[in-house]
């Protein structure tokens, strides 16, 4: 059932909302019953996954308005029009950069994918959301021994509460998993074929996951020392002969996401608001030399791993988030500490990729809002990653390496 | 083979079958089911139908632009014309929306329709009682501030708002859609035919006592100018001034022209029915199953 008139009507928090997804949270909750019943997952993970497949009813339109993530909408509205005319919505469609997929259309047509029994209103999308975490949960809990571990990480509050609306988020951190732990485990193909919807949902983690297949597959810098220093001397090398292009990149977004929170003393906000106002402050944001980009990153990476900050809290959730922040690079030191691997090499480069894109976001940053998802979308697919390193015996890392080595 | 063996096809195939007959195929469910249709027809009977009522509209910018733009110096020499960047629409939009429209709206009794019975009589309508929500009551009493005792323009220009939102139907383009859910169709199609041309001889008036205004002020201009290039150029502003009025000064709507005039849909948008009973059925029958499963595993669940 699909809602044909999501332009006029909406539902919003009223008795048919319910009813309509009642239906999708008794659809994935009988799934999980099934996955019990066959063995697929243990008793933990069914309780838990019954909560987690119930928290949308918790999110939008009971604890907040689903318009404080205003764009659920637009996905939303683009599903609705895929679904019932086959064409994208007017507002919506449309190609996006070189001519590549629009990442909203791309996204509403994955979403739309899922066997739902309604699409009706916008929190269905949070339905499908949690339906393609569910799957993601089942496939990744695999390589591990202890199931309990890993339903620890799918219950990160962060994570919950974006896949419990109608964003791309968990696309995209969903998609980097696969990626990552597959380009640990060896096996390329899929990688290399993720990078596209990468490039159309995100092209932020295109960028750092495709910098990841290049150290990983070309210069094979988590094997060895020397290979590490190979690709960090020819990241150096590189860096020096297109600064110029970099930086003029790297100001881009930086302009264009401080233009975009823009707040001018007349009260206008946004583009416009900077095109009027913002304009004279513009040389004194831009970046103009590599290593005054680099040292800018290490000054703001802290304040990107910590945000929000006390002083910018200003509803509930925003001490949740601080206090989850710290937990999450607490978790990251223990993993690492407990297994010992701060000498491995597949570990090294793991982490040296988190923080280059930890670092270009820092440099980037302007709405806390904004960066504090967007840090957990890319936090969150390393850290899984890291655990994997952690859980799994090195001998199978290295088997998996030296075999690739020997075609 | 040994990924298929791994599998334990056959043993799971056995343990489906086992939950088909233990918690499917059961009496419970064919209840759910029939508690379902009778939880779906009680909605049904309850809801209240929503009709849609929409009305296509055409962007007046250009012909604004033509019947305005005379004159080389004048034309520059004017004062907010009719139109700028954003066009009618934007114009247009901001009327619909503003107290003054409200209030022209509520003088003609609109408010007596919309919160009353009707009754034009003046005095009637603006004593229509106001019934406030009790948090709101509650509130106004603990922290001691007044609630409108009635109805006014202020309610009515909320309602037109919330409920008659213009938008252009793509980025850029010269269509104009209004449209809102009710279930008085012929009271809501009134209501916007009246909203949209009382917007237009809103926006009208206006610019009818704007171009009055400018033409007094120049004609103040002109007696003391002295400068022949300047005469001629305040000349043209004055006539291009009276003949902007004459564009105004007809029944001719001017911020926009209508394509489509309000109508109905045929059938209501809302309630779905199909969707409601789809929906309650896969609920109630899920869910009894999930409620069988948890009484015959209580002592495994906790």
């Amino acid at each position: 059932m699909v809602n044909e008139y999501f332009d006029l009507i909406t539902y919003g928090g009223n008795l048919y909302y319910y009813i309509f997804e009642l239906a999708n949270f008794s659809v994935l909750a009988f799934l999980v019953l099934i996955t019990y019943k066959l063995g697929f997952i243990n008793i933990n993970s069914f309780i838990a996954w019954i909560g987690i497949f119930f928290s949308p009813f918790l999110f939008n339109y009971f604890l907040f308005s689903p318009f404080l993530f205003g764009d659920q909408f637009t996905y939303a509205y683009e599903v609705m029009s895929l679904k019932t005319t086959g064409e994208s919505y007017e507002h919506v469609g449309g190609d996006g950069f070189f001519g590549f997929a629009n990442a909203v259309t791309l996204s509403a047509k994955i979403l739309g994918t899922i066997p739902l029994p309604t699409y009706m209103t916008v929190t269905s999308l949070a339905f499908a959301n949690k339906f393609i975490l569910f799957i993601t949960f089942l496939w990744f809990k695999r390589f591990f021994n202890n199931e309990n571990e890993v339903l620890l990480y799918f219950l990160i509050p962060s994570l919950v509460l974006y896949s419990a609306t109608g964003l791309r988020d968990t696309l995209v951190m969903v998609i980097s998993i696969i990626f990552i732990i597959n380009l640990i485990r060896g096996k390329l193909i899929l990688p290399i074929l993720l990078l596209y919807p990468l490039l159309v949902l995100k092209i932020q983690m295109f960028a750092v996951l495709a910098f990841y297949l290049l150290g990983h597959l070309i210069f094979q810098a988590h094997r060895s020392k020397n290979l590490f220093t190979f690709f960090l001397f020819t990241i150096f090398i590189t860096g020096a002969i297109y600064q110029e292009s970099i930086l003029d990149i790297l100001n881009l977004y930086r302009v264009a996401f401080i233009a975009e929170n823009f707040v001018a003393e007349d009260g206008t906000i946004g583009y416009s608001a900077w095109a009027l106002y913002g304009q004279e402050n513009r040389a004194d944001i831009l970046l103009n030399s590599m290593p005054e980009a680099i040292f800018l990153a290490i000054l703001k990476l802290p304040i990107l791993l910590l945000i929000p900050m006390p002083w910018n809290w200003s509803n509930l959730f925003y001490p949740l988030q601080s206090i989850e922040s710290c937990l999450l690079i607490y978790l990251y030191c223990k993993l690492t500490l407990e297994s010992k691997i701060y000498k491995d090499y597949e570990f090294i480069l793991l982490t040296f990729i988190l923080v280059v894109g930890l670092g270009l976001y820092a440099l980037i940053m302007a709405n806390e809002g904004t960066f504090v998802r967007y840090r957990f979308s890319l936090y969150y697919p390393f850290l899984l990653a890291l655990l994997y390193v952690c859980r799994q015996p090195k001998k199978n890392i290295d088997n998996i390496n030296d075999k690739k080595l020997l075609n | 083979m040994n990924y298929i063996k791994k599998l334990r096809l056959k043993e799971r195939i056995h343990v489906l079958e086992d939950f088909f007959y233990e918690y499917i195929f059961t009496k419970r469910s064919i209840y759910a089911l029939g508690i379902s249709l009778v939880f779906s027809f009680y909605v049904i009977q309850n809801s209240t139908l929503q009709f849609n009522i929409s009305t296509t509209l055409k962007d007046g910018a250009q012909a604004s632009e033509m019947r305005t733009g005379l004159g080389g110096v004048a034309g520059q020499l004017m004062i907010g014309g009719g139109t700028s960047d954003g066009g009618s629409f934007g114009e247009f939009k901001s009327n619909m929306h503003s107290f003054a429209l409200a209030q022209r709206m509520w003088q003609q009794g609109w408010g007596s329709k919309i919160y009353g019975n009707g009754d034009l009589d003046e005095e009637y309508f603006n004593k229509i009682p106001k019934r406030q929500q009790t948090s709101d009551r509650l509130a106004a009493y603990l922290m001691g501030y007044d609630l409108n005792k009635y109805y006014s323009a202020h309610d009515l220009q909320s309602y037109i708002k919330s409920n008659y939102a213009p938008d252009k139907k793509t980025r850029g383009s010269q269509q104009i859609i209004i449209s809102t859910l009710t279930s008085d169709k012929e009271h809501a199609i009134e209501f916007m035919n009246a909203l949209i041309i009382e917007t237009d001889n809103y926006g009208k008036e206006s610019l009818i006592q704007k171009s009055n205004e400018i033409i007094a002020s120049t004609f103040k201009q002109l007696a003391t100018s002295r400068n022949s290039s300047m005469s001629s150029a305040l000349s043209s502003t004055i006539n291009s001034e009276y003949f902007k009025i004459a564009n105004l000064d007809n029944d001719m709507p001017y911020h926009i022209d209508i394509i489509d005039p309000p109508h109905s849909s045929e059938y209501p948008v809302s309630p779905n029915i199909t969707a409601i009973i789809f929906s309650n059925l896969i609920t109630f029958f899920f869910l009894s199953i999930l409620f069988s499963f948890f009484l015959k595993n209580k002592e495994d669940l906790w």
